[in-house]
């Protein structure tokens, strides 16, 4: 497969689990919002805020709309704003591109139903969300990207092409999720007098929320919400497939599949680097992980997940002259 | 019965379909007892209305450039197929096949000893101001010594019938796949009309054009690696590039995927760089390498031309092929004919006058509003007056530019293009078209049978091209000119055609 059109499958996958993490997130805020117990935590800005910081673009988000995160400015900020690279119509907007260039590979099907959502979505705005009901609105623009799934799946041929789709979603997952797991810890944080309080209970469940875990969790942990067990849950499960560990795993996984019938001597680091940081994953503890800090923690995973992923474009995409070997 | 044909209107041209009021040319009498067979023009509005949703379905489209929203828009096409004969095609192709010979030599020549200029048959300033020439290239040795692999020549039919050529398309004629998607249709709405009329098959130009490129690779290697190289999704063609591909079973790669190595190129694939060999490129030669071309040219590939100088790798068509398209240029190509081959071309320009020729400039501007004048390297329409069909101030604006720049220009007469009868709204009307055979300079002259039919949609329009509102037919040639017998179509009624795997 070119390299070019390995890396625009890669990325279009990686904007459609964006998507996808962005609009949870949101949701799981609106519904939280509902559950506080008192008016003034209802209207404290920080109850948004947080939002913008998973993102990554605080800066551009403060300078766009002062220091105080409302409803409006955040959900403007995250679906609707093009300067914002990672809002909802940006990733769209992102993978409608890439998925157009490389048509005849994914199936037109597939463009055409990014395009037709690409093209609904431009024209709506806060308004909208306002208008049909935040829950309802989210859920309609969820089932969407689903959608998008649903017609890559039956429709993408699986050779290499359909690796590079998965590898790009597990990478971005593991990323989505372990930011949404350091933000949300240090905002329940100064909360942490409150433990085992019923506010706690509800933050910890918002968190499994945002990761779909919720159900998952209850299922197979069967205890209360603590803050060991559910960080524990979100990076080191074996079974759900959201958990940082079982995307990482997923992940290695469609690279030893791209790596079938490559030289060894050019994909033999890259291999080694994303089992490494499986096996770390597999045999850290829960207790010395909060001891040690959780959010130094994640962000050390953070930055080998986004290592992973440029190691992988040097690989296959960016390699120099030097590194080619002719197949 | 149907009465479509009762008010046509020849309208005092040749008329492709008949030769006088209700009386068709024979090759077309069994094509017109077959639609007056059908209920009405009802039942040709609904084929038409198949056929449309046919080519939307399948996405067989051209971008149009300015729209932010990528809208694509189908080439129209209408039901009613030129007919060529056989006799016809058999002159036709001899004088195109004497006609690609020469301009090969010419290319040849140019790029070597100059002969056509030191016998003073072209003036030297005319050549080395061609924006087409290329300097770098004299002296350089090609593959299998071919200067040019592919030809769209457009001919018109004059009033009394004659088939004359208007221009030649040397650099990447585009519109092939028109032609095979149209035929596609035409076998679905059409069956044994086809059948019957005995209609020679286009599919074979996919196989011929990858035969070509394949024998263009350099001779020591056993199993060539041919590409397309296309300037990506957002140009106007990426249809056809794509279609051709696909029909070739080739990679379409766009300039970033091939890298130079060695002066070799490379494509880059996630398993590492492999060699190419042939580039089939539907990209112009400015754009092709920003070392040596345009310098601000993100398309192409730096360092392509050196590869290519040293025959690691082949182009279609070569570079510097351009040159024998100048409008200029073609002026002199029966000379050339003449001067290379011994021989008078069978096919004959278009009257055509020179303005950097003093004594042609002065007739030239003194008769503005009865000629056609076209800018030298312009395509697809642009560029171009129409004496009859501009106003005073047009007009003028075009002298100004033809005193500034003399060189720029050819004037022709505007010429009585032959018509069909098309489907406009809901009307038979007549409407001027043009054919575009492809030529193809392989081991041997392949042409394919027919090639595109443009015709101009608009009432009164002489400008076929599909960026100003031209339309496509079917061409049908035909193997023999025996009788043809009557048909009465039994497979297809009103249903429209769902898209399927094209197959050709």
């Amino acid at each position: 497969m070119l390299s070019r059109v390995a890396n625009l499958i890669y990325w279009t996958a990686r904007y459609l689990e964006r998507c996808e993490n962005t609009l949870r997130l949101i949701d799981v805020n609106a519904q939280l919002v509902l559950d506080l117990e008192s008016h003034d935590d209802f209207h404290d800005p920080r109850i948004w805020e947080p939002l913008v910081y998973v993102t990554g673009e605080e800066k551009k988000f403060f300078k766009l709309h002062g220091k105080i995160a409302t409803e409006e400015a955040v959900v403007q900020f995250l679906l609707f704003d093009r300067q914002n690279p990672s809002s909802l119509l940006s990733c769209v907007a992102g993978a409608r591109e890439n998925a157009r260039c490389v048509r005849d590979q994914i199936s037109s099907e597939m463009w055409e139903v990014l395009n037709t959502f690409y093209l609904k979505l431009k024209t709506q705005d806060y308004q909208t969300y306002v208008q049909t009901g935040s829950n309802e609105y989210i859920a309609d623009l969820k089932l969407r990207t689903q959608q998008i799934y649903a017609v890559a799946e039956s429709m993408l041929p699986r050779n290499e092409g359909w690796w590079f789709y998965l590898l790009g979603r597990y990478l971005e997952r593991a990323d989505n999720v372990s930011r949404i797991l350091d933000i949300k810890y240090y905002m329940i944080l100064p909360d942490r007098h409150h433990v085992g309080s019923a506010l706690d209970v509800i933050q910890w469940g918002s968190v499994l929320r945002s990761c779909s875990a919720f159900e998952a969790f209850r299922r197979t942990q069967r205890g209360q919400l603590k803050l060991e067990s559910v960080i524990n849950y979100l990076i080191r499960d074996k079974e759900f497939p959201r958990s940082i560990l079982a995307s990482v795993a997923a992940a290695e996984n469609c690279l030893h599949k791209i790596c079938v019938e490559k030289a060894p001597a050019h994909t033999k680091v890259l291999l080694a680097e994303i089992g490494a940081l499986r096996e770390h994953l597999e045999n850290s503890e829960v207790t010395a992980i909060i001891a040690n800090g959780l959010h130094e923690y994640i962000d050390d995973i953070q930055s080998r997940v986004a290592s992973v992923g440029a190691a992988t474009v040097d690989c296959f995409v960016n390699y120099g002259p030097a590194k080619a070997t002719l197949a | 019965m149907a009465d479509f044909f009762n008010n046509y209107d020849l309208g005092g041209f040749y008329d492709e379909m008949f030769s006088a009021p209700g009386v068709p040319r024979p090759h077309y009498a069994p094509l017109m007892k077959r639609y007056q067979a059908m209920t009405g023009i009802g039942e040709m509005f609904a084929k038409q209305k198949a056929a449309d949703e046919t080519f939307i379905n399948r996405g067989v489209t051209f971008t149009v450039y300015s729209d932010q929203a990528g809208t694509e828009k189908i080439f129209p096409f209408d039901l009613i197929p030129r007919i060529i004969a056989a006799k016809e095609w058999a002159e036709m192709e001899k004088g195109l096949t004497q006609r690609m010979t020469a301009l090969d030599h010419f290319l040849k020549d140019i790029y070597s000893d100059q002969r056509i200029i030191k016998e003073g048959i072209i003036p030297r300033e005319l050549v080395e101001s061609c924006s087409h020439f290329r300097p770098e290239l004299v002296g350089v040795k090609l593959p299998r010594n071919r200067h040019v692999h592919i030809n769209g020549t457009d001919l018109i039919r004059d009033a009394d019938g004659s088939y004359k050529v208007l221009e030649d398309n040397l650099r990447t004629p585009s519109g092939v796949s028109y032609v095979l998607e149209n035929r596609q249709i035409m076998k679905r709405v059409f069956p044994n009309l086809l059948r019957n009329y005995r209609v020679r098959p286009v599919a074979g130009y996919t196989s011929d054009l990858l035969d070509l490129l394949n024998w263009l690779a350099p001779e020591h290697v056993p199993d060539p690696t041919v590409v397309l190289l296309t300037p990506g999704v957002f140009n106007s063609a990426y249809y056809e590039h794509a279609f051709l591909a696909r029909q070739m079973g080739i990679q379409i790669v766009e300039g970033s995927d091939l890298v130079i190595e060695n002066d070799k190129v490379y494509m880059k694939r996630t398993g590492g760089l492999t060699p190419v060999h042939v580039i089939y490129r539907r990209i112009d030669d400015d754009f092709l390498d920003p070392t040596v071309f345009r310098k601000d040219s993100l398309l192409g590939v730096p360092g392509l031309f050196e590869a290519y100088r040293k025959g690691n790798v082949a182009l279609t068509n070569p570079i510097g092929t351009g040159i024998a398209d100048d409008k200029a240029v073609y002026y002199y190509v029966p000379q050339m004919i003449k001067f290379y081959l011994g021989e008078d071309a069978l096919l004959p320009n278009v009257e055509t006058y020179l303005t950097s020729d003093p004594k042609e400039r002065n007739f030239i501007l003194e008769n503005l509003p009865k000629l056609v004048v076209k800018s030298v390297n312009e395509a697809g329409g642009y560029g171009m007056l129409i004496g009859p069909h501009s106003t005073a101030k047009e007009i003028g604006e075009f002298r100004d530019k033809i005193i500034a720049n003399p060189r720029n220009f050819i004037a022709q007469p505007t010429l009585a293009f032959s018509r069909c009868p098309t489907i406009c709204g809901d009307e038979m009307g007549g409407r001027h078209i043009d054919l575009r055979p492809y030529i193809l300079n392989g081991e041997s002259i392949k042409i394919i049978p027919g090639g595109l039919t443009r015709v101009a949609l608009k009432k009164g329009s002489l400008v076929v091209n599909s960026s100003q509102g031209g339309g496509a037919k079917d061409t049908w040639v035909l193997a023999d000119d025996r009788e043809i017998n009557d048909v009465q179509e039994v497979a297809s009624g009103l249903r429209s055609i769902k898209p399927e795997k094209i197959s050709v």
